[in-house]
């Protein structure tokens, strides 16, 4: 009898080690919204000492971001994420999906419908409203979320030029690469409101030396659905995705760090051989892009930009990519990296988590963007559309100047100054 | 629940104020009403010291934790109890100062923990625990009124209550402000690795360190299964797998010349002493990772097995050797699996057994086990707890380490502070063997023995050692 | 019967001693059992005892219906120079105890005021501590343990004989300082140090505000001395004030201490000391605070410690006066009435700075205290513990001020 994901929390000896780690303890100092506190809520609700419908059983495990940042600082190696979502899909079979969740899944997840909600999107983006409405209440939150999403035309960051206006270009020759095939993950929010990551993504990998492929048939990777408790909505889109992504070799790149992390994961999900070796294809587009240790990305221009690198939980925590994103910066000359304490917190974003916890990933969030306003960077960069979102809707609410921005957008940014799209 | 698996207690209410002004109106509402309360930072102890039963109410002191004052000058710092250990020091870095007392859970642990529990830590070696750091308290006792103890110089006003609070594992009161001294960061440091083919060797290794004059920072041994459990781990800090302990040594100072000289007297001193090999750590991330896999190694326990029981004995330095040695036959007697990870500078060990607690008859074996070890500490001279305190993991044995008169005046003196018993009851003094301290005495003097020979502070009556049921 | 015959067939007659000049009987216990039986008896009967050591520091003149000396409780059951430990009674003299020590290659790093003789008993009661308190730390640093018997003949044992413990809760610390108002103490257990293979002194005359200065400058370079000690003329018997600087540790640290100390002190000339020399120069500073009738301390930060000087030369006078000023403690000697002191206690506690009064004739003590201006919440503890550790009042100590 498998126990669904519990069995990962057996480890913990209850050291505490976790709680400083813990984005929720450190708002609240209220151990309950702790890992360890949470561990102790699943051990009782798998004992059956609680049942899945108890209000306060509901009401912590509902507060946990589910950033996994616990994970990396335990010495136990407690599977954290994989027993929080066992207790969720307990607590999902119990009282079903809150109302907003559903609307929220239907409307972004859902093929057809979710076409139209981005379009629309995409529309009332580009009039510029969101940005002059964007603030901490819920709505001119999400205006500040939407503005967020909307690609950097204007190109400030300019190219680095010498004493005559000529644009200088990296010394070091265009290499020429073995050609590799990988295949794209598209994603739905990621679709919808981020092609231009999309983009960027295809033509910085395509001067590394891959050839990028679009595969049909492909579709939401499950994440926001297992997070919610929905475990068989999220073993279907799976399956869909498996069936899609067919049974070669190539690699399938993913440049949102939420849909990595849940990819990596068809394996235990689905519980057979093939999602297995789906899963094992994964990469993140920072993987890709670095290449092995000693190399990194083909250099581009020099960009003169102060960037605070934010890494994604899912990226460095569920996916433990912590380099690759750093080997991406070092490929951009000039671009200075600023030390922002407490960057590898989690936003307060967590998928669906900003619209149904907003008191608590406000208060998450909130911590960082005061971090975020002493250290003064010109551009956020972080690899998770979620993430893009929540950052530049605090940096926007707090009249914080600065952008988010996907890294591969920045690496972007550098190939296109040096001409290498020319 | 805190960081002792074996114990888990619920309590009626949990209590978090969010400011001094909450806390002592939380406390006196539980004066008039008589409430008996239990105080908690983050739940790290290793003692039960922070269980709250039934009919108490638990103060969670975590969300008082802002660092009130940083007076660099003066190396001081005045905290509120719920500030996490790891994060004064961090903030006292800028200014060239740390909070010394580092004990392994320091990234998570307060300093209201620290000074209730008189914690201590791999650099306490030099440094010293606790108490040998804290200046002055502002406390709050149970029923409600406000103590100024201590000043910021250190000096106090009369009888030290300051150093008679700290340690009282929260039976006193509760401590509101701590003005704790700030110690100039080192200079100079140097960490090595050394290992042994067995623990008895590692033993000696220590005796001959104390015995040369040398003052390490920090001396810390770890067994092999230990080192095992901490190399599966996301800390692995490249401990050799082979070895039967390793021990990790620390030198630091103002003066670098004098840190080279003394650490190559101690490398030579442990290849005397018979270890395979002698590392010293090339750069600061090097160090860092070896320290990670040491002050992480309680929590990697975890990978062993899911309960575990956890001993705090202190023994005289000299006796390691011989105490490691019947510490491990022990654990093959009983046929269980024992780590040691500790302060061997100190003499302050951690025989940690890890076991399942569902087998009712391995649960037996390993409480029988547990009263072996501690009696072979107390018989060499030792005590029962360093630095996790008695909390109520611990209260069984104070009766082999103290008689009924001093268990006595240890619960008098709690009754000046707290005459009702409502902090923390049940905690540190096993009430069955105080002798009360109410009545006046009766007239037997007449029986003692005036020519006894008298020199040790512990009498230790072995029929009272009996594993619990 | 008298007072003494009940003594004499309770103890025997070796027991008793010449009496001291108040004509109050003097018993010296041979055993810690023994001082538990004279307490016990001594709580029934209702006597009133005062606490005496080798009768160097505190002055012997409480009034008290005898006088119990810890002078027969002069054995040192355990010196563990591997554990660096040791267990001794509390009437053995600091000079027997260090040089016992000495030939085991131990070193207790405590060089309190007072004269060669005086009883570890007494150092610890009073926790003098001396100029090694810079480098070492106070008395209570360097206590693992203590056994005393309370005014009422009950024997207690606090802490051990390890370096670390912290089973039940630490009486240890409460004696340190108790000045006897919690019971007699009766062994004590050290933590010791191997004795420094290089021990140097070095001396810097100059005005007090130069030498001030140095000191600073010193701490700010990260040196570590042992002492770090600012004497006034007088006491250090010099023409001006003087800086002393004990560096004691291992030959490398100390030679790396002592280039140290030439760079961190500029232009000035500090003076080297031969070792008969410096061990003259410190036991004399400790000597000249049991000369004078009164000794007090204060303890305040570090950076107020040129501002307490100036207040104490103001009120009371600088002619004997020593400081660590790093360590923000100073200690006074001279000669002072009730009514200055008291002033003084009260002006000094408005700057949060503690004054304990270490020695004073019974009439000054009693009326000002060892301890005093209590802050809040204090005196009620002070009350309760004293009560408790002594319930029927046997012990005559002055607490605070009447």
């Amino acid at each position: 009898m498998t126990r669904g994901g519990f069995e990962g929390l057996d480890a913990c000896v209850h050291c505490g080690f976790c709680l400083q780690a813990c984005p929720t303890f450190l708002a609240t100092g209220d151990e309950s919204d702790s890992p360890r506190g949470r561990i102790e809520l699943m051990r009782a609700l798998e004992r059956g000492d609680l049942t899945a419908d108890d209000a306060a059983l509901a009401y912590h495990l509902d507060r946990c971001l589910g950033c996994r940042g616990c994970e990396p600082v335990c010495p136990s190696g407690v599977q954290y994420g994989h027993g929080l979502e066992a207790a969720r899909a307990r607590l999902t079979t119990a009282r079903g999906v809150p109302r907003l969740a559903r609307m929220a899944l239907w409307a972004l997840t859902t093929p057809g419908v979710s076409a139209v909600v981005y379009w629309f999107a995409r529309v009332l983006r580009a009039t510029g409203l969101p940005r002059l409405f964007a603030g901490w209440g819920r709505f001119r939150f999400a205006m500040g979320m939407l503005a967020a999403t909307k690609p950097d035309g204007k190109r400030r960051y300019g190219t680095v030029r010498d004493g005559e206006g000529r644009r200088i270009t990296p010394t070091v020759p265009y290499r020429p690469l073995p050609s590799l095939t990988v295949q794209l993950f598209r994603g739905c929010v990621q679709d919808g409101l981020f092609s231009h990551v999309h983009d960027a993504t295809v033509r910085t990998l395509g001067i590394n030396g891959y050839d990028v492929r679009e595969v049909s048939g492909q579709g939401c990777c499950g994440a926001l659905h297992a997070h919610a408790g929905l475990i068989d909505e999220a073993r279907e889109l799976a399956r869909k995705n498996v069936d899609a992504f067919g049974d070669g070799e190539e690699p399938i790149v993913v440049n949102s760090a939420g849909c990595g992390a849940m990819m990596k994961e068809y394996g235990r999900l689905l519980g057979d051989e093939r999602c297995e070796r789906l899963a094992a294809r994964v990469r993140d587009v920072t993987e890709l892009l670095a290449g092995d240790a000693i190399k990194g990305p083909v250099p581009g221009a020099p960009l003169d930009l102060h960037v605070a690198y934010d890494p994604p939980c899912h990226l460095l925590h569920a996916q433990g990519v912590a380099v690759p994103p750093l080997k991406l910066f070092a490929a951009i000359p000039l671009l200075e990296l600023v030390h922002v304490p407490g960057a590898a917190e989690c936003c307060g974003s967590a998928g669906l988590f900003t619209l149904l916890e907003p008191e608590m990933s406000r208060a998450v969030l909130a911590a960082k963007i005061e971090r975020l306003r002493v250290a003064a960077p010109q551009v956020v960069a972080t690899g998770n559309p979620g993430c893009v979102m929540q950052i530049g809707a605090g940096l926007a609410a707090a009249r914080v100047p600065a952008r988010v921005r996907h890294p591969v957008e920045l690496l972007d940014d550098s190939y296109r100054a040096a001409g290498r799209y020319e | 629940m805190d960081g002792l698996p074996t114990h888990r207690r619920l309590p009626d209410l949990v209590v978090l104020p969010g400011t001094r002004e909450e806390l002592i109106a939380v406390v006196r509402l539980l004066a008039a009403h008589d409430v008996p309360f239990v105080p908690r930072g983050a739940g790290t102890g290793l003692s039960g010291g922070a269980l709250a039963d039934e009919g108490s109410v638990l103060i969670v002191l975590t969300r008082l934790n802002r660092i009130l004052k940083m007076d660099a000058g003066n190396r001081a710092a005045i905290v509120e109890p719920g500030v996490v250990n790891a994060k004064l020091s961090a903030a006292a870095q800028p200014h060239g100062l740390q909070y010394a007392p580092d004990p392994s859970s320091q990234s998570a642990c307060t300093i209201g923990g620290n000074v209730a529990e008189n914690a201590g830590g791999p650099h306490c070696l030099k440094y010293g625990v606790t108490a040998n750091h804290v200046l002055a308290l502002e406390l709050l006792l149970a029923d409600g009124t406000m103590v100024e103890s201590g000043s910021p110089g250190g000096e106090p006003w009369g009888p030290d209550l300051v150093g008679l609070f700290v340690g009282s594992e929260g039976n006193f009161g509760i401590a509101t402000k701590i003005t704790v001294r700030l110690t100039p960061l080192p200079r100079a440091v140097r960490t090595m690795l050394a290992d042994f083919n067995g623990l008895r060797t590692a033993g000696e290794a220590v005796s001959a360190i104390i015995a040369a004059g040398i003052v390490p920072a920090a001396l810390e041994m770890m067994d092999q299964s230990c080192i095992a459990a901490v190399e599966d781990s996301v800390y692995a800090a490249g401990y050799p797998r082979d070895a039967a302990a390793v021990l990790l040594v620390e030198l630091d100072g103002r003066n670098e010349a004098g840190v080279i000289a003394e650490t190559e007297a101690v490398a030579e001193l442990l290849r005397k002493s018979g270890a395979r090999s002698v590392r010293i750590a090339a750069s600061e991330a090097e160090r860092e990772r070896l320290w990670q896999g040491r002050k992480k190694a309680f929590g990697a326990m975890g990978r062993l097995s899911r309960d575990l029981v956890v001993q705090d004995a202190v023994v005289p330095r000299s006796a390691l050797p011989q105490v490691l040695e019947t510490i491990c036959t022990i654990a093959k007697r009983y046929d269980l699996v024992v780590s040691n990870v500790f302060h061997a500078g100190d003499g302050n060990l951690h025989p940690n057994i890890s076991f399942d607690a569902t087998d009712p008859a391995l649960k037996q074996r390993v409480e029988a086990a547990s009263a072996e070890i501690m009696s072979t500490c107390i018989a060499a001279g030792g005590t029962i707890t360093g630095e996790h305190g008695v909390g109520i993991d611990k209260l069984r044995y104070m009766p082999l380490i103290f008689d009924p008169e001093s268990l006595g005046a240890m619960q008098a003196v709690r009754r000046v502070f707290d005459p009702k018993e409502r902090v923390n009851p049940g905690k540190v003094v096993p009430v069955h063997a105080c002798r009360e301290w109410t009545s006046i005495r009766s007239a037997k003097f007449g029986m003692r023995n005036d020519d006894r020979q008298f020199n040790s502070a512990f009498p230790i009556s072995h029929s009272t050692l009996e594993p619990v049921p | 019967m008298t007072i003494l015959e009940k003594v004499t067939a309770l103890l025997g007659e070796g027991a008793v001693l010449e009496p001291s000049t108040d004509r109050v009987p003097r018993i010296a216990p041979g055993s810690p059992d023994a001082v538990a039986l004279l307490l016990g008896t001594a709580h029934q009967e209702g006597w009133r005892v005062r606490i005496e050591g080798a009768g160097t520091w505190l002055q012997s003149d409480a009034p008290a219906d005898l006088a119990l000396t810890t002078r027969r409780l002069d054995r040192i059951p355990a010196v563990e120079p591997a554990d660096l430990t040791a267990t001794a009674e509390a009437g053995i003299g600091l000079d027997q105890l260090r040089q016992q020590l000495a030939d085991r290659g131990a070193w207790l790093s405590i060089d309190p005021p007072g004269l060669a003789g005086r009883t570890l008993g007494s150092i610890v009661a009073t926790a003098t501590a001396g100029p090694l308190r810079h480098g070492f730390g106070p008395i209570k640093d360097h206590l693992l343990g203590v056994t005393f018997v309370t005014g009422d003949g009950r024997m207690v044992q606090s802490g051990g004989r390890v370096m670390k413990n912290v089973a039940g809760y630490d009486l240890t610390r409460l004696q340190a300082g108790g000045f006897g108002a919690f019971g007699v103490i009766v062994l004590v257990h050290l933590r010791l140090r191997t004795l420094p293979r290089a021990d140097v002194t070095y001396l810097l005359e100059g005005a007090r505000e130069d030498l001030t200065q140095v000191g600073e400058d010193i701490a700010a370079a990260g040196l570590t001395p042992a002492a770090l000690e600012l004497v006034s003329p007088a006491l250090a018997r010099r023409e001006r004030w003087v800086l002393g600087v004990r560096l004691a540790g291992s030959p490398a640290l100390v030679a790396a201490d002592e280039a140290g100390l030439r760079a961190a002190s500029g232009g000035a000339r500090f003076m080297p000391l031969r070792a008969e020399e410096a061990h003259a120069f410190w036991m004399r500073l400790a000597e000249g605070f049991a000369v004078r009738p009164v000794t007090f301390r204060i303890g305040g930060v570090p950076s107020a410690s040129d501002e307490l000087l100036d207040l104490l030369q103001h009120q009371l006078g600088d002619e004997w006066i020593s400081a660590s000023p790093a360590a923000g403690a100073i200690r006074w000697t001279g000669d002072a009435t009730i009514d200055r002191l008291q002033r003084l206690r009260r002006t000094l506690a408005g700057l949060e700075v503690p004054l304990t009064l270490e020695r004073a004739p019974w009439p000054l003590r009693g009326a000002v205290g060892h301890f005093g201006a209590y802050r809040e919440g204090v005196g009620p503890l002070v009350a309760g513990l004293r009560r408790t550790f002594d319930p029927g009042s046997a012990l005559v100590v002055a607490t605070e001020g009447s």
